[in-house]
């Protein structure tokens, strides 16, 4: 707007009236352009927000009319009951799992990438997009086959190395890793891709000043590249810590929680106690408690995109 | 990082050779690693009931069968998945883009009373996590009659406020010179959105058209929550329910998983550049 209004003091007077009154009209307009949008956004974004904090002060099935209310016993509820302590436990498991072990090895993989022997940067750039492409379910259907006992191509690949069989979806101990395997390769080319633009995007002088100082090629990348790239490493863990709380699609499709609740996360516990157990006000104030967790999170997250 | 040249230095080119070696077996070994699992699902897609279950696994089967990809197109609605997610894909991908073209025309160029605040409280909704809106927009799609409707499934997802930013960012670059020279033209209020801006925001467009389709056609949750017909599936819900209510069956879900993820591979192969772009935009949505 400051570049109309220094148009407009150009102008001669007659001119200022009329570009001062168009003006208006057309800001006025504005609220035309952002109806469609806002209707939608309040009927589903806003108004489901609120709805959705009252409901956890609320016992029912998803279609009773009246539900009673119950204030905070939903929540007290959460504290007491054994599900939802093997559930926040598993979510945390996951995440603080998931989030070092996708940062760390998508770093080891954008510094072979970038590395200045390699030709074809683009090529591997695409490569490593590709499990970005598929969706949760398809990649879930994928490795299930990949990863079923006996005749799965990683469990025969594993036997040749005399690694024990491993029950990767199916034992207990190993099911949630059997998904971080999954979502280790679902997730990891977001990273990678991310690091190598970033990598990329370090100035070669000062690469060649370290090495002049007799840095070699480890001590260029913890002393210079990294630190250089800790926005965007930022970027990475907030978001893929974003994504392990919210974990849902490939346990639904693959183990729907089980076995004995060892893959069910947060989300698995909201969905099927609003659609399957009919305790919309414990699903809602799990909900609540997942904004809880995932809001200091996103703060950062809108601080970077904010930056940009 | 500038890329290493040969230039006649064979000195300096033995010396790197070993690393070069090493580089390049790591980077096949990644290449397998990403690329994979999608050839091995497709040779198993032509795999019969025995084969599948083979020890050692034959990464490419003996003998060719086309069952699988029969079974699934003639014994499952498997084409109509296909179809509606096709239709729902597009549908929401245009309708986002208009509804978040208009609405960040608005928030890029226009001064108007409580825009600060009701940007403000757009950027705020992006830390709420799906799961939790999940319940009570489920209550109001059933409560506006649209449950186990293409409406239903296409409608909520309208509002993308993450369109909305991205767009507003691209827009703000446009020069303010170009919108003057249309009005002195003649050109309307909307005029000027639709001929000059939109134009104009091309790329950023592009990027967000990516974003949204992508992102529709992988949903599991909505179409899982609103849906019962299965004439209606879409194929990521019609992928977990192969799993879920029938025997599973590897050569099945091998054909169905790979020809879901065909359609993408395409779009990618030709707008590369776009899926990069939308990374970081898509990314925030999960």
């Amino acid at each position: 707007m400051a570049t109309t209004t220094a148009t407009t003091r150009k102008s001669s007077l007659t001119e200022t009236s009329f570009w001062q009154r168009a003006a208006v009209r057309r800001n006025l307009s504005a609220y035309a352009f952002i109806l469609p949008f806002m209707a939608l956004f309040v009927i589903f974004n806003i108004g489901p927000f609120f709805w959705a904090l009252w409901l956890s002060l609320l016992r029912g099935d998803l279609v009773d009319q009246v539900k009673p209310f119950v204030g905070l016993q939903n929540y007290l509820s959460l504290t007491t009951d054994d599900i939802t302590l093997k559930v926040f436990l598993n979510s945390l498991q996951y995440t603080v799992s998931v989030v070092p072990i996708a940062v760390i090895t998508a770093l080891a993989l954008a510094f072979l990438i970038g590395n200045k022997l390699v030709r074809f940067k683009d090529f591997y750039r695409a490569v490593v997009f590709f499990p970005l492409l598929a969706s949760a379910a398809a990649t879930a259907q994928i490795w299930s086959y990949i990863l079923a006992p006996r005749y799965g191509v990683l469990t025969y690949l594993t036997g040749l190395l005399g690694i024990p069989e491993i029950y990767w979806l199916s034992d207990p101990d190993w099911a949630l890793y059997g998904i971080l395997l999954i979502e280790w390769w679902r997730g990891i080319g977001f990273h990678i891709i991310l690091f190598l633009a970033a990598m990329l995007g370090v100035p070669e002088e000062l690469h060649e000043a370290a090495r002049i100082d007799g840095a070699n090629a480890w001590q260029v990348a913890i002393k210079v590249t990294i630190p250089l790239m800790r926005p965007v490493i930022l970027f990475s863990v907030v978001m893929g810590t974003i994504w392990a709380f919210q974990l849902f699609d490939t346990v639904f499709v693959l183990t729907n929680g089980g076995p004995v609740h060892a893959t069910a996360t947060m989300v698995w516990y909201i969905y099927n106690h609003a659609f399957r157990y009919g305790q919309v006000g414990m699903a809602a104030a799990m909900g609540v408690v997942l904004l809880l967790i995932i809001m200091p999170i996103s703060y950062v997250q809108m601080r970077v995109l904010g930056e940009r | 990082m500038t890329q290493f040249k040969f230039n006649g230095n064979w000195r300096k080119a033995i010396r790197v050779l070993p690393q070069a070696v090493i580089v390049y077996l790591l980077l096949a070994a990644l290449v397998i690693l990403m690329l994979g699992p999608y050839l091995y699902i497709f040779s198993s897609s032509f795999k019969e009931t025995y084969t599948l279950i083979s020890i050692p696994p034959q990464l490419i089967p003996e003998e060719f069968v086309w069952d699988n990809y029969s079974y699934i197109l003639t014994e499952l609605p498997f084409s109509l998945w296909f179809f509606n997610t096709i239709l729902v894909a597009l549908l929401v991908t245009v309708g986002t883009v208009l509804i978040d073209a208009l609405a960040a025309y608005a928030f890029a160029k226009k001064q108007f009373w409580g825009r600060d605040f009701l940007f403000g409280l757009m950027l705020a909704t992006i830390m709420i996590p799906g799961a939790l809106l999940l319940i009570p927009a489920f209550l109001i799609t059933n409560w506006l009659g649209l449950l186990n409707s293409y409406g239903g499934l296409i409608i909520p997802g309208l509002a993308n406020v993450l369109g909305v930013f991205l767009l507003r960012q691209f827009m703000q670059t446009i020069p303010e010179e170009l919108e003057h020279a249309a009005r002195i033209d003649g050109c309307s209020d909307f005029g000027v959105f639709w001929r000059i801006i939109l134009p104009l925001s091309a790329p950023a467009l592009a990027t967000l058209s990516i974003v949204v389709f992508t992102s529709q056609w992988n949903n599991l949750v909505w179409p899982l929550v609103v849906l019962n017909d299965k004439d209606l599936y879409t194929l990521p819900l019609g992928l977990a329910l192969l799993r879920s209510e029938f025997q599973v069956n590897y050569g099945i879900t091998s054909a169905s998983a790979f020809l879901s993820v065909v359609p993408l591979v395409i779009v990618f192969l030709f707008l590369q550049r776009y899926f990069l772009e939308g990374l970081t935009v898509g990314a925030v949505k999960g």
